[in-house]
């Protein structure tokens, strides 16, 4: 699978781990607005209503008059009325625009750092996310520094590479404890707490139900677990692939304060929870943080639960290997597994009202982490008995 | 242990996704069609409203096939309107057996709309029609009667000329 590794220059690394990264960022930065776009629509079709679908008033403002004009034609404007698409544009455009505000009393330093602190733990975890295991494909020659290379399906594919995830994903919490400890207000201050608690709560399952793929698999590579747990699972070990995507699915949840398990922003105890002090952009910092955490959570889950660029989840693969368009692993399919899952996210809040605050917090403690243990322990049981899987 | 399994297995998450599932792909592959709508919202500015039956708009005055005034001046419904906002004077008509309203005004803006007047006749000379978009500057608009062009009580009225279904 994996080509001959090829010898780089530094230069020729640089440059290549930036063409990869501006990459990587215009990908979320495409899917993440989508995604809000999306919410809003499958919110309003999951209740019967329309969701958006124009950003202009019939005749006020500027888009008023433009679309006066439109009217009078005889059409429907297209500018300002296209499915609600555009509203994308007028959010990016508001959170610019709006003033931003720091309280007089606030810790100035830590409240202008704490939203840029969790935009970067979001964003940076995409570093060792793999999109496509090798090559995607390689540069012509007449290309000037980096002709002749491989233009690789992962930033860096490091040896340790759910570690890093793991570990940067969990600083994300800093940035919401340590801004609503800056505000210097009680609701952001309760809210903070809450998320504290909240999310090292459901690290310890959803680091529990991704050592089931570890265990079983034996390896912390990310394009070696993708490719283990897609291809190379004994029939036995699916039932613990698909009870640990659910576990860890459910931790995904509360790991991005998303709907069920939003009691951090719980808005009708706690005004907007932690960053009710902040507006502007630094308020879009947390607004896309959350947005960019569901894509981390879809991707991880899509990658070693889904079978990531392999078609068949849980390890099924073998199934329809030698098909000819389908068994080919591809980046679509990738990116198809996490569409459908960001979609699941916003179905579900859909569904699902809030938790009480310690129904959350029992059901990380009493069920959640004991059922990752056993399933642990199950993925232990089917490594013991297979033989035949891959030792790192 | 049932409540231990409840919790365990999530029939009840399985259920509410179920339906809202049903809901989304109903109105999903229905939104943009013309013809058939799942979803409960309007587009009013732009897509006429459907309204209910029995929706209790603005006070009309029907004719017959002949176009003859129905209305026979019984005085009803002018005696019946809680605000009394209807105002009948009657005259002769040649050729014609019963009385004729030669004055019929209404004073929209008193009226309540609560379709006393419609209930009353017994001549079915009356009806409130569909028309809701009934705001204008002047207190004149209001006052509308069998005469002129503008405020007739025969057809939908100038009344709501603001509105946005039919501007330009």
């Amino acid at each position: 699978m994996n080509a001959a590794p090829v010898t780089m220059t530094l230069l020729q690394t640089c440059v290549m781990a930036v063409l990869q990264a501006i990459c990587v960022v215009l990908f979320v930065f495409i899917i993440v607005p989508l995604t809000i776009y999306a919410e809003r629509k499958v919110l309003g079709f999951a209740q019967d209503r329309l969701g958006a679908t124009r950003i202009a008033g019939h005749r006020v403002g500027l888009t008023g008059w433009l679309n006066r004009g439109m009217w009078r034609m005889g059409k429907v404007p297209f500018l300002s009325y296209w499915r609600g698409l555009p509203m994308l544009v007028g959010d990016i455009a508001k959170l610019f625009l709006k003033e931003d505000i720091v309280p007089t009393k606030a810790d100035r330093a830590i409240f202008l750092v704490a939203p840029a602190l969790s935009l970067i733990a979001s964003v940076v975890v995409f570093a060792a996310v793999s999109f496509y295991p090798g090559a995607l494909f390689t540069f012509p020659k007449i290309v000037p520094i980096i002709g002749g290379l491989p233009f690789n399906g992962c930033i860096t594919d490091m040896n340790v590479g759910l570690l890093f995830i793991l570990g940067i994903a969990s600083v994300g919490v800093y940035g919401i404890v340590l801004g609503a400890w800056a505000s210097n207000s009680k609701y952001p201050l309760l809210g903070g707490l809450r998320s504290g608690a909240q999310i090292v709560s459901y690290e310890v399952p959803l680091t529990l139900s991704l050592l089931a793929p570890v265990v079983l698999t034996g390896t912390l590579n990310f394009n070696k677990m993708t490719l283990a747990l897609a291809t190379e699972m004994p029939l036995y070990a699916v039932p613990i692939l698909f009870v640990s995507f659910f576990v860890y699915f459910t931790c995904g949840f509360a790991e991005t304060n998303r709907m069920p398990f939003d009691m951090p922003e719980a808005e009708n105890e706690l005004v907007a929870g932690f960053h009710t002090e902040y507006s502007g952009m630094r308020f879009g910092f947390f607004y896309l943080a959350e947005y960019i955490n569901m894509v981390v959570v879809t991707a991880i889950a899509s990658a070693f639960f889904l079978g990531g660029p392999y078609l068949a989840p849980f390890g099924l693969h073998r199934y329809i290997m030698h098909v000819p368009f389908l068994g080919a692993p591809n980046g679509l399919w990738f990116v198809a597994k996490m569409i459908l899952l960001l979609f699941t996210f916003i179905w579900v809040r859909g569904t699902i009202p809030r938790y009480r605050y310690d129904q959350v917090m029992a059901v990380a403690w009493k069920y959640l982490i004991p059922f990752t243990l056993i399933l642990v322990l199950l993925a232990a049981m089917v490594r013991y008995a297979a033989p035949a899987l891959p030792v790192a | 242990m049932k409540n231990f399994l409840k919790t365990l297995i999530p029939v009840d998450i399985y259920k509410g996704l179920k339906l809202t599932g049903t809901h989304f792909m109903k109105v999903f592959t229905t939104a943009n069609r013309r013809k058939v709508k799942m979803h409960v919202t309007q587009e009013y500015p732009e897509v006429p409203v459907k309204l209910a039956p029995r929706f209790r708009g603005r006070l009309t005055m029907l004719k017959d096939e002949q176009g003859e005034i129905k209305c026979v001046c019984c005085l009803a419904c002018e005696k019946i309107c809680p605000t009394q906002v209807i105002t009948i004077e009657s005259g002769k008509k040649e050729g014609r057996k019963t009385k004729i309203p030669t004055r019929y005004d209404f004073e929209m803006e008193r009226c309540i709309f609560c379709e006393f007047c419609v209930e009353s006749c017994g001549f079915d000379s009356i009806i409130l029609n569909h028309q809701f978009e009934l705001a204008a500057y002047n207190r004149e608009d209001f006052s509308i009667g069998m005469l002129g062009k503008d405020q007739n009580m025969f057809e939908l009225t100038h009344v709501g000329k603001f509105s946005y279904s039919d501007e330009d």
